[in-house]
């Protein structure tokens, strides 16, 4: 037998907030005419301490299995009113939240007769809604306490000593042979120019000390089934081994690479070289020979093909033509650019450092590319606006960071996001910058855009800060507010679902009925697009079903 | 939840119950934190657009617009635009030149058109035609997806005008065709279509235009 409904309405005046702009009492008032409703409470705040008491008084005093509260939003206060329904026996689901501040009494402030209309008419549809809703139980699921990281350049390396110094377990795979991704190639590492090969060789023997680490270089991913705390993957070593993994959360730290130079500004390897070729000569004391220099920003990037600024380059040349005028006081650099990344105090300070030291930087644009000639390079100075030929024993071209081909690949196994350059895609790029979109899975370093390294390492250690919140709990805990497949024997397997699913939270599975969609519960963010898409309605939102939703459209509606 | 939970059947039970417009809000494009689900949003707005011109219902009844939480000028300014056409179309039907019996069953038409298996298959599939294409791998542009989305919208809301007529009462092709201001070759396509599927069939076929009926479950 439906169990009658007891719907209690808790009316709020936030203070003034909403009590100074429309009529609480009258809403209070009307509130008690609605369907179902058999207690109606008026607060000076409902949150605070003598408020939640009357919720959880006004449950117990007269069986209320329906609460609904008018007052701010769900951000700020719906644990603490379902905490009150949890406390006084009701199931917390049972609950609905009426915004009457944020969307009624704070955007209405000089209406006060049509603020009081639509509170009602706002408390109404909360009323209808809430008569629909059901009790439901939180998800929960465990998490084997142990992270993935692919990637072992100086991301993937600092994340995997933040949590396996944090007790974690941790698998590094790499797919070289060895550790240390493009800092290996460098000589010396801006802004404060320390050596890159003793840096990096520091924390790769960190990393290879730590007891809590598994490093498995050339070794790659060849799949990855599971989901968020529970992570089945295989990968394979060059030797043709299978390796098989159980993993909590993943970690991507796959970085980036420079486009290739090759016919790009007569690039021959020789006279015209690329920014990490120079880095290469200064490491090997290989610039002697040379006396003028000209580094061409922006080879190959920032064009209609790349659109997308690469952001390293400019301090990288800055940072490069200090070091040449350290060894060679003598040389003469000229740098070519279109705008200047030189962001933050730090690097500010090392452009103004460049510019004292005689470095000659000239502006020029995407309409007039520089030329390189026989000994000289020709350019068009936007600012002068006239031509200039610059002599030049050694041209460098610093060609930006792109995105791996690999990532297509690699992306498809973790069924995560890539963006339109092919560069890893956070959840959110303010929200969420370090998550993906699919739940446990976490992003860092140049796999997601170009970055210093220092940047890279605020990151990787971000990201596995992110992750360990879920190895510390070791359970995953979700809303219940998922969709299901309810009506399991409208579904015809077609997979329309998983396929639309952003979390990749549906999987098709073999049942004695056939195959049939199955929702993943743990990993399912509650979207709706599936139950929105079954074209057979097999499909059903917990919490936000379209009987709650119909009903609140129709009590809108009533005349 | 997301734009992308909107389901046209959402929509319509707001035209059914009466409302005169509908506002659809959702993240900017490309922003979406649930990746597609504006686009999903969109495709369904479209595709409910589609149904409710073929219906003769005015398809600006029904918007959607795009932005961020922290864009509170432009929600003010589409939600202010958006009442300003409504209030100039008036009253759902008004505008149309509907009576209250003929909106009814066209919305009627509409929501059973959206609800049915077709075009909800259609409009699930619209992604995976403009990226990864059909079968055939055709990828389908924003255009031709458009133009298929009309093209099935149009036997759909069709059909089911038909299927709802013939169930208040058996008519004639020609009477169907009057009504529903549709030359009789599309009402005999539709009525074909329906047979085929057993819905309707004939009540009586003395005379010279025989009258067609639903068929009792
Ligand atoms: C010429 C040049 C000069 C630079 N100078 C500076 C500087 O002075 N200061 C500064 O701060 N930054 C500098 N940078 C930027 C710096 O190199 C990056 O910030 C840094 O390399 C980012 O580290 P990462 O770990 O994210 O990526 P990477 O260093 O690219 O490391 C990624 C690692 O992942 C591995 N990998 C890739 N795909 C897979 C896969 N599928 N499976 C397993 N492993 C995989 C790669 O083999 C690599 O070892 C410079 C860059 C360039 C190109």
């Amino acid at each position: 037998m439906e169990e009658k409904l007891r719907i209690g309405v808790f009316v709020c005046n936030c203070g003034t907030n909403i009590g100074g702009f429309l009529d609480v009492p009258e809403v209070a008032e009307y509130s008690k005419t609605l369907p179902g409703v058999v207690y109606v409470k008026e607060n000076l705040f409902t949150c605070s301490e003598s408020g939640v008491n009357e919720i959880k008084e006004g449950i117990k005093n007269n069986n209320l299995n329906r609460v609904v509260v008018a007052a701010c939003t769900p951000l700020t206060h719906e644990p603490t009113f379902r905490a009150a329904c949890e406390e006084a026996g009701l199931n917390p689901y049972l609950f609905e939240f009426v915004n009457i501040r944020e969307q009624c009494s704070w955007v209405h402030k000089n209406e006060r007769e049509e603020a009081t209309q639509k509170a009602k008419d706002l408390v109404r549809m909360g009323v209808a809604r809430a008569s629909k809703l059901e009790p439901k139980d939180r998800i929960t699921a465990g998490v084997i306490p142990s992270a993935l990281v692919i990637g072992g350049g100086i991301s993937g390396l600092s994340a995997a000593l933040s949590l396996a110094n944090r007790g974690f377990k941790v698998k590094l795979i790499e797919k070289e042979k060895k550790l240390g991704g493009l800092v290996k190639s460098l000589y010396k590492i801006y802004p404060e120019n320390i050596n890159a090969e003793e840096y990096i060789n520091q924390k790769i023997n960190e990393v290879k000390k730590n007891k809590n680490i598994n490093v498995f270089t050339s070794t790659e991913i060849k799949n990855v089934g599971g989901y968020i705390g529970n992570y089945k993957v295989k990968a394979e070593n060059d030797k043709g081994n299978e390796l098989n993994f159980d993993i909590g959360v993943i970690i991507v730290a796959t970085g980036a690479k420079t486009l290739s130079p090759e016919g790009l500004f007569s690039y021959d390897g020789k006279k015209v070289i690329d920014m990490l070729q120079l880095e290469d000569k200064l490491k090997n004391d290989g610039i002697s020979q040379y006396k003028n220099f000209v580094m061409i920003l922006c080879a190959g990037s920032r064009n209609n093909e790349r659109v997308y600024c690469s952001r390293i380059c400019c301090m990288s040349a800055i940072k490069n033509a200090l070091l040449i005028k350290e060894k060679n006081p003598e040389s003469k650099i000229f740098i070519l650019y279109r705008d200047l990344q030189a962001y933050g105090t730090t690097n500010e300070e090392t452009l103004r450092r460049a510019k004292i030291n005689g470095i000659r930087f000239v502006n020029y644009s995407l309409n007039k590319l520089p030329e390189v000639e026989d000994n000289t390079v020709r350019v068009y100075n936007e600012i002068l606006g006239k031509e200039l030929l610059i002599p030049a024993d050694l041209i460098i071209l610093a060609t930006p960071l792109v995105a791996p081909e690999d990532n297509e690949n690699l992306s498809k196994k973790l069924k995560v996001t890539l963006d339109e350059n092919g560069f890893y895609l956070e959840a959110h790029i303010k929200l969420r910058p370090l998550d993906f979109s699919t739940n446990g899975i976490y992003v860092c370093g140049t796999a997601h855009w170009p970055a210093s390294t220092e940047e890279s390492t605020t990151q990787a250690l971000g990201a596995a800060a992110r992750s360990s919140i879920h190895l510390e709990k070791k359970y995953v805990m979700v809303e219940p507010i998922v969709s299901s497949v309810y009506y399991e024997d409208e579904c015809r397997g077609c997979g329309l679902c998983a396929s639309l699913c952003p979390s990749n939270a549906i999987e098709m599975v073999e049942t004695p009925k056939g195959v049939k969609a199955k929702v993943i519960e743990v990993a399912c963010r509650g979207c709706g697009i599936c139950g929105a898409s079954c074209y057979r309605h097999a499909i059903r939102m917990n919490h936000f079903s379209d009987e709650q939703i119909k009903a609140q459209i129709r009590a809108f509606l009533e005349e | 939840m997301c734009s992308g939970r909107i389901d046209p059947s959402l929509i319509m039970e707001a035209f059914v119950n009466g409302a005169d417009g509908v506002f659809c809000g959702g993240c900017l494009l490309g922003e979406c934190r649930y990746i597609s689900g504006n686009y999903q949003a969109q495709g369904k707005i479209l595709l409910t657009q589609l149904a409710l011109k073929r219906a003769g219902i005015s398809p600006e009844r029904l918007t959607i617009k795009f932005m961020s939480s922290a864009e509170a000028q432009k929600f003010v300014k589409y939600v202010s635009e958006f009442m300003d056409k409504i209030i100039e179309l008036g009253r759902i039907g008004k505008a149309e030149n509907l009576s209250e019996n003929e909106l009814k069953l066209k919305l009627e038409a509409v929501r059973n058109a959206l609800e049915g298996k077709k075009l909800r298959w259609v409009v699930g599939k619209r992604t995976e035609f403009m990226e990864s294409g059909n079968l055939y791998n055709e990828i389908f542009t924003a255009h031709e997806i458009e133009r298929m989305f009309k093209e099935v919208v149009m036997d759909e809301v069709d059909l089911q005008e038909i299927l709802l007529r013939l169930k208040n009462k058996p008519s004639s092709v020609k009477e169907l065709s009057e009504k529903m201001r549709l030359p009789s070759h599309r009402i005999l396509r539709e009525i074909a279509n329906l047979k085929k599927m057993g819905l309707v069939e004939l009540e009586d076929v003395s005379g010279s235009s025989p009258l067609w009926k639903t068929v009792d479950e």
